[in-house]
């Protein structure tokens, strides 16, 4: 592929952001334009236009698009889905309504509200049943099936989940449905839990089967647009897109299984960590993305992206593999406020960006994060966004003083110092609580930190969590396009079947495996990936006999004998010791779902170094409040600092998009690749 | 301004302290391996300060984290004197006449020390699948004291200065029927516990303990103003109302609570007097249990914004008669409290109808279905299957209530069916929302819940503590009551009706068990409901076109 041009395309509410890599070159640029929301894909080919008129390369040469999309998890927030219908086992037609009981506030008296994708009069039962054990309990009732295949044709519905218990262990009937639906009512496309999500838990997999059906026309619309366009186009691609365990699958799959795009927005950022893991080996990354509402957590353990099983999109379960991500209502927009105690608190609540924070001077009355940061000289009134916005610091600090200050019988200088203390400590507790759930220790951690709003919080987030390292990365508004351009085609596939782990399962366990290695390997011949380039890693879901919870152990590529069983189950407890802080290895282990990811590895390109083109800005200073004083602070703009030299704090670094403070304690370097590394100084 | 009093060092210890209770809390629900805690999520924990006064809670369950000051209060007055917890010690029990709820739900507390000094106590409460006794699951509706409940520990100490007391555990182990599961979910609380405790003294490496403690104190002093100025904006003056239950099992006669809320300025005082006797069967709650209900329904229905903790309680008197139903006298049985205890919660919500008009809903289904199958496998083999049901949500003032969710002072999930089906002889036939079973009002009653299964297996008996077959779930303004609770099992076409509460009814291969949840009372004139609101429920089958006509016509 010598001679190519790749690019990676992060299309977000706000921006579509760009990253190419020229493989001749090595070379590697941005690039940033509004989206259209219109339809995205027009500000796709305007920017991959725009880009390579910039640089001054040829568009033909553009071989390979790596797409990232919020497109599916939008759909699902703003409703966009069309009208579908669902089809389950006769007398459970309500298990998609009816959910799991449990709720967040226990305090409420009031519900909240719950989502609910296919309303009760568009949900049908048929008679029909399978075991746990995948036998065949009664058969399917084939002339009720034709009459509401007939029905579903006539009522013009476009889309079908179909959601049978036990389907995972045996798929005969929502197969045997699906082909009635074909035959009675053509053109409708149909969804079969077995399929999209054959793991046991039938809520979790019903309302997986249900996001995805609905989002198989707003998927398959987006890429036939997106095609439609790049075939008028003077430039042929390869298109991939993103899904949210990090790697990339091909538009004609995305149309089959669009719920694996959910929640994939955040994944291009884990994956750019991974990477810069590898470059600085650094191997134990927690990667923090704030931005004007939330923060995003997740995890890299020995240079490897953390992906669990399920999550969540809307109050609706996912059962997919994921990029694990913890999300926290925490942004440079997140609003200070006391409750009925005088208690302060920051967020979840954010002002967004209409109307902002108050100094943004459109119309914002609540006090923010960002107007704390102006009130105490951390944020520059007239240069931020480069000076392309002045910032109104009085009206900032008058609606600290009356939100905060004057109720808490504070001066402005420490309600604004209070305000961000807090946050700090919030952003803290949510990245202990990321890794206490797995037994990891953040001190054996480094952190890297992007986003508009992290660089001015994350040394402090470090400091609270006894974390030495933080990273700020070149590009930090383009660092999610980057870490998608790197991504390989992967395929999760599963299959749940409750086994004791034992030599007795050995002749399951191989027929389970022998399928999933027979399907992974169809699908990538069918994106025409050589065998050279196919990598099956299988992995086992494993828990004690009952548990609720199932650790994901790799499977070692060997034979699938009983000395591999003794290797899993030994493999189990040990990790179960170091998450749960006991092992018994009297209690069998129970075996729920064997999961295979099949990759299609795409060529690397070479990145260059970056070689950090100095420019001679000489360091400017402000008055700051830091540590409960005001003092004069060196400010230094990014691409003035020479690689190799260390700096001391307190200083401020400012570039285009953001600022990155280095407290008292903290010193910082630019590396070669023109990655920023704070360590925290040794004690004397 | 000291140290202590610092607005945001209140705030970054007091969120601390909630994030160690959820670390403990994420620790049991991973490690512990029976359904009542993996799938039904039955268990708590919290944060106490140095004299067992709550600090701070994981969002679980209200029931479990409002009755455990209560208990920590027995057992160091009664029992073990705080200063005599060492460093290392673990101290449990489940004896409902020391400060427990009833002999399921054990309770762990271990001392957190720093520097030499107790400085905190962390807290775990998890619902055991068995403790022996006259029923498999613990709800033994024969039981006329508490010795046919099953085993019953007082405050001791599971755990001396690290080293785990063997012998005291095969004695409980030796008593109940389910003896692995239940060692697992017991080390599960064991190692929470250290969970919060390492968390809480790196809190205390930080601030020092002094501060720590000191920072404690005004975390329930602002708790406390927070729930003196929400009572404050209640008008004074005098409340009362009532609820019922069906009955004890053992009688049919319904059971009577009265709850009479005072309100004088800042200060609240709810006296259950006039409820009815303690009764002969395992219906009684003690005092721990009725003060739980009766803190959850105050800080529910003022909704102050403040952090639920020990402050909240200190504005709030209860009393109960000794010997009553709501202060159940040694040794009365009290495995089926809850059903006693939902409705100490609706009696007390109803109180404050007529003033808090904006804010308090009609009744929820008042009570947690707690089911359980003894089962004995053709080859002599035991198995224990526990589990839970519930119902609707009654009409707010602002919103119809919700279908089928937890609701009141627990909060609970449901078990998979495929879960269930791959570990039990059982085959549902049928889980889904009961129509026509919310009450009528403007604004209607969440719809209750019908569930039915097949008994495959060899033998099994079935036990039930149900309630609300007759004492439905009250409608508010005009409203109608939510459905009644039924519970029948069909063998060979047969139906049979059963009572609400169940001891050892024999099932066999082939036997269909059908339970049906009430759904909660309705909200306002019926004839008042929005008829867009009223189509959609003929629409949704929620509700259906014969009952709408009867209850619009009736009101």
């Amino acid at each position: 592929m010598t001679g190519a041009i790749r690019f990676a395309v992060d299309i977000g509410g706000t921006f579509t952001d760009l990253q190419l890599v020229d493989e001749a070159t090595g070379r590697v640029a941005a690039y940033k334009l509004p989206t259209t929301p219109e339809d995205p894909s027009i500000g796709l080919i305007d920017g991959i236009r725009g880009a390579c008129a910039r640089h001054g390369l040829a568009l033909d040469r553009v071989e390979v698009v790596m797409h990232g999309t919020t497109i599916a998890t939008n759909a699902v927030l703003q409703r966009r889905l069309p009208e579908g219908a669902l089809i389950t086992t006769a007398g459970f037609e309500d298990v998609l309504e009816i959910g799991r009981h449990a709720r967040r506030d226990v305090y409420g008296l009031k519900a909240e509200p719950r989502t609910l994708l296919i309303p009760r009069h568009r949900r049908f039962g048929v008679v029909e049943r399978i075991g746990a054990d995948g036998r065949m309990i009664a058969p399917l009732d084939e002339a009720a099936a034709t009459d509401l295949a007939r029905r579903i044709a006539t009522s013009g519905w476009p889309v079908v989940a179909v959601a049978l218990l036990h389907a995972y262990a045996n798929p005969i009937h929502e197969r045997r449905l699906r082909e009635i639906i074909e035959r009675e009512a053509p053109g409708v496309e149909i969804s079969l839990s077995s399929e999209i999500s054959p793991e046991i838990r039938e809520f979790e997999r019903t309302s997986t089967t249900v996001l995805n059906a609905l989002l198989m026309p707003v998927v398959r619309g987006y890429t036939r647009r997106l095609e439609a366009r790049l075939a008028e186009a003077e430039f042929k691609p390869l298109l991939y897109l993103v899904q949210s365990n990090g790697g990339a699958t091909t538009p004609a799959r995305a149309g089959l299984e669009p719920a694996r795009l959910l929640l994939s927005g955040p994944s291009g950022g884990a994956l750019a960590a991974e990477l810069i893991a590898a470059e600085l080996d650094l191997p134990n990354l927690i990667a923090v993305d704030m931005g004007g509402t939330s923060y995003d957590i997740s995890v890299i353990l020995a240079g490897r992206r953390n992906v669990v099983a399920a999550g969540e999109v809307d109050g609706c379960p996912v059962r997919l593999p994921m990029v694990e991500m913890r999300t926290i209502g925490a942004g440079g927009g997140s609003i200070a406020w006391l409750d009925g105690a005088k208690r302060l608190h920051v967020g979840p609540e954010s002002a967004g960006a209409v109307p902002g924070p108050v100094c943004y001077g459109r119309g914002g009355t609540r006090p923010t994060v960002t107007d704390a940061n102006v009130v105490l000289g951390r944020l520059d009134p007239a240069h931020f966004l480069g000076g392309a916005m002045r910032l109104d610091k009085a009206a900032a600090a008058s609606a600290l003083d009356a939100h905060v200050a004057q109720p808490l019988g504070l001066d402005i200088d420490r309600a604004a110092e209070g305000v961000l203390t807090v946050t700090v400590s919030k952003l803290a507790t949510a990245i202990k609580l990321s890794l206490f759930e797995k037994g990891l220790d953040p001190a054996d951690f480094a952190l890297i930190s992007f986003g508009g709003a992290g660089g001015l919080h994350a040394v402090e987030v470090a400091g609270e969590l006894g974390i030495k390292t933080v990273v700020f990365p070149l590009n930090p508004g383009t660092l999610s396009a980057y870490g998608i351009l790197m991504s390989d085609l992967v395929h999760d596939l599963s299959r749940s079947r409750l086994m004791r782990l034992t030599p007795d399962c050995l002749p399951a366990l191989r027929a389970l495996a022998d399928g999933l290695a027979v399907e992974g390997r169809a699908i990538l011949d069918g994106e025409a990936v050589p065998a050279d380039r196919q990598d099956l890693a299988f992995t086992a879901d494993l828990r004690y006999q009952g548990q609720a919870f199932e650790l994901l152990i790799p499977v070692p590529a060997q034979p699938l004998d009983a000395a591999l069983i003794d290797l899993l189950a030994e493999r189990f407890h040990v990790l179960h010791e170091q998450r749960f802080s006991y092992a018994d290895r009297t209690v069998p282990v129970e075996l729920v779902t064997l999961r295979l990811t099949a990759t299609g590895r795409l060529g690397k390109p070479p990145v260059a170094a970056m070689a950090a083109d100095g420019i001679a800005a000489e360091p400017t200073e402000r008055p700051m409040r830091l540590g409960g004083a005001w003092q004069q602070v060196p400010v230094h703009q990014r691409a003035a600092i020479p690689t190799g030299d260390v700096l001391r704090g307190p200083l401020m670094v400012e570039e285009e998009y953001t600022s990155i403070l280095i407290t008292g304690g903290w010193t910082v370097e630019s590396t070669g690749a023109g990655h920023l590394v704070a360590h925290r100084e040794i004690a004397r | 301004m000291s140290e202590a009093q610092d607005p945001i060092r209140l705030e970054i210890v007091s969120h601390a302290l909630v994030a160690a209770a959820e670390e403990m809390n994420v620790t049991i629900w991973r490690t512990s391996r029976s359904t009542t805690v993996r799938e039904l999520l039955d268990y708590s924990t919290a944060v106490f300060d140095r004299d067992g006064r709550n600090l701070a809670q994981a969002a679980r369950m209200p029931v479990h984290l409002n009755s455990m000051e209560p208990c920590l209060e027995e057992i160091k007055t009664r029992h073990i004197p705080l200063d005599d917890w060492a460093e290392g010690d673990v101290i449990i029990t489940n004896d409902p006449y020391s400060g427990g709820q009833h002999l399921p739900d054990f309770l762990c507390f271990k001392p957190v020390f720093h520097q030499g000094r107790r400085i905190a106590i962390t807290g775990v409460l998890t619902h055991h699948v068995d403790v022996g006794g006259g029923a498999a699951g613990g709800y033994n509706a024969r039981a006329t004291e508490v010795f046919h409940e099953g085993v019953r520990v007082p405050p001791v100490r599971l755990v001396t200065a690290g080293k785990l007391n063997q012998e005291l555990l095969a004695t409980i182990l030796c008593n109940v029927r389910e003896p692995e599961i239940f060692r697992s979910d017991l080390l599960s609380e064991v190692s929470a516990l250290e969970v919060g405790a390492r968390s809480i003294r790196a809190l205390a490496d930080k601030y020092g303990g002094p501060t720590f403690e000191a920072v404690g104190q005004a975390i329930l002093d602002g708790s406390e103003a927070g729930m003196r100025a929400a009572i404050a904006a209640i008008p004074d003056g005098s409340y009362a109302a009532e609820d019922w239950i069906d009955g004890d099992g053992l009688s049919p006669e319904t059971l009577r609570i009265v709850v009479r809320v005072t309100v004088a300025g800042d200060r609240l005082a709810v006296d259950l007097s006039g409820t009815a006797p303690q009764a002969a069967g395992p219906v009684n709650a003690t005092f721990a249990l009725t003060k739980s209900a009766v803190y959850y329904a105050i800080i529910a229905a003022t909704g102050a914004p403040v952090a639920a903790n020990s402050g909240c309680y200190r504005p709030i008197d209860v009393a109960a008669p000794v010997g009553s139903l709501v202060n159940a006298a040694f040794p009365a049985p009290v495995s089926m409290r809850m059903l006693t205890g939902h409705k100490i919660v609706t009696a007390t919500l109803r109180a404050l109808a007529g003033v808090l008009p904006e804010r308090i809903p009609a009744a929820y289904y008042g009570v947690t279905f707690n089911h359980a199958i003894g089962i004995i496998h053709a080859d002599g083999r035991r198995q224990v299957y526990f589990d839970s049901e519930l119902g609707g949500w009654g009409g707010h003032p602002e919103q119809d209530g919700a279908d089928g969710l937890s609701a009141g002072f627990h909060n609970q999930q449901n078990t998979p069916i495929e879960m269930i089906e791959s570990l039990y002889p059982l085959t549902f036939t049928r889980y889904g929302l009961l129509p026509d079973s919310g009450g009528a009002g403007r604004h209607r009653g969440g719809l209750g819940i019908v569930r039915e299964w097949r008994f495959d297996g060899h033998r099994g008996l079935l036990n039930a503590s149900f309630d609300a077959f007759r004492s439905r779930p009250y409608g508010l303004d005009g409203g109608a009551q939510g459905s009644a609770g039924r519970l029948s099992v069909t063998r060979d076409r047969v139906m049979t009706e059963l009572p609400p509460k169940v001891i050892g009814h024999e099932l066999a291969a082939g036997d269909v068990v059908r339970m049906e949840t009430p759904g909660g009372g309705g909200h306002g004139d019926p004839s008042r409901r929005d008829p867009t609101a009223l189509a959609a429920d003929l629409a949704g089958g929620y509700v259906t076109a014969g009952h709408a006509n009867i209850s619009t016509s009736n009101g």
